[in-house]
């Protein structure tokens, strides 16, 4: 199969949409792994987040030209994955709620201790338990390596809103790994 | 081992062909570029209208509240008889389908949205009374294509007037 690497995102939505459709095949590869993992994350079943994601890639083929080429593609497409996620958590009530006592936490030296390796390992499961508000952003900043700017269009929230979950999810990350200690 | 675990089921993934085969035997298709054009100019559009009708309906209410005369202890009564409420719920319709429509534009969510919405509420009554101020009103009720309802209003107004007067 020939290699596309060379392509930026953009470009390769500028060929599919002057119908060179095999190019399409590029971009669903190069995000499949990554926005399934992110589904699942935000709906903690694998095979409903496929099917959203799935869907995800049919929509954004659909609605292709209406993506306006000098923003990020990813971003885009990511918006696409979270509102089909949510309506996929709406439809099968899988959401995690907000447990009151997470709200409380004590903010302590969390940069620091979510910064050690062992913090991240234990942070995958931790993940699991976190009410999805706060886990999206999560996710995004730290397994998508996403930028606020970037979080912020696919959240469609300010950045200040952004930074504030962040800092929060830090802090509820930290509440729930000591629970599961 | 759980790593190569994740990268065995990923392997495994068929999205890719099953999108790749809906597009190839056409059961998907692209919408046109003339389809999402003319959707954002019909919101434009519309978007532009309910910020004018707004405005107008708003100056038209502030143009009821003031021909009302000095009357004072008439005045709520005939407020409320012969007030355009019509005009009134047409602009809070025209501004609602105004903040519907301001939703849909990027800038929206960057900002805090309840205070682009505030400030387009403020910016729509303050436009209505600087049109009515500024006499635009007393114009449209003399001519212009909006003659007719100011000046059913202003007649109604007068005649109460002469009523109460004598």
């Amino acid at each position: 199969m020939e290699k596309h690497d060379h392509y930026t995102d953009e470009e390769l939505v500028e060929l599919v949409r002057k119908q060179d459709t095999e190019m399409y095949r590029e971009l669903v590869m190069r995000y499949e792994a990554k926005l399934i993992k992110y589904a699942t994350y935000l709906i903690r079943d694998e095979h409903i987040a496929k099917d959203a994601v799935q869907e995800s890639f049919i929509k954004a083929y659909v609605n292709l030209q209406s993506f306006d080429c000098k923003k990020k593609f990813s971003s885009w497409l990511y918006r696409i994955v979270h509102n089909e996620t949510m309506n996929a958590v709406k439809k099968y009530k899988k959401e995690i709620p907000m447990a009151e006592h997470f709200e409380k936490a004590d903010e302590g030296n969390i940069e620091e201790d979510f910064g050690t390796k062992e913090m991240q390992r234990r942070a995958h499961k931790c993940l699991e338990s976190m009410p999805t508000l706060y886990a999206e952003p999560l996710v995004l900043y730290y397994m998508d390596d996403k930028s606020y700017e970037e979080i912020s269009d696919v959240l469609r929230l300010p950045m200040g809103t952004v930074a504030t979950r962040i800092n929060r999810a830090k802090v509820i990350m930290k509440k729930i790994c000591e629970k599961n200690k | 081992m759980r790593k190569k675990q994740i990268t065995q089921n990923l392997k495994d993934l068929k999205i890719t062909d099953t999108v790749m085969s809906k597009i190839e035997k056409g059961e998907i298709s692209m919408k046109p570029k003339i389809y999402f054009l003319a959707g954002s100019l019909f919101a434009g559009i519309g978007l532009a209208a309910s910020i004018v009708a707004s405005t107008f309906l708003i100056a038209l209410f502030r143009f009821s509240l003031r021909t009302h005369g000095p009357m004072g202890e008439y005045r709520f009564q005939e407020l409320v008889t012969n007030f355009p409420w019509w005009a009134l719920i047409l602009a809070i319709v025209g501004m609602v389908a105004g903040i519907k429509l301001l939703r849909k534009y990027d800038f929206s969510y960057k900002h805090n949205f309840l205070f682009v919405v505030a400030l387009f509420i403020a910016s729509i009554i303050l436009a209505g009374f600087l049109v009515d101020m500024s006499g635009l009103n007393d114009v449209w009720f003399r001519q212009g294509p909006m003659r007719g309802v100011m000046q059913k209003y202003g007649q109604i107004q007068g005649a109460e007037f002469k009523r109460n007067r004598y």
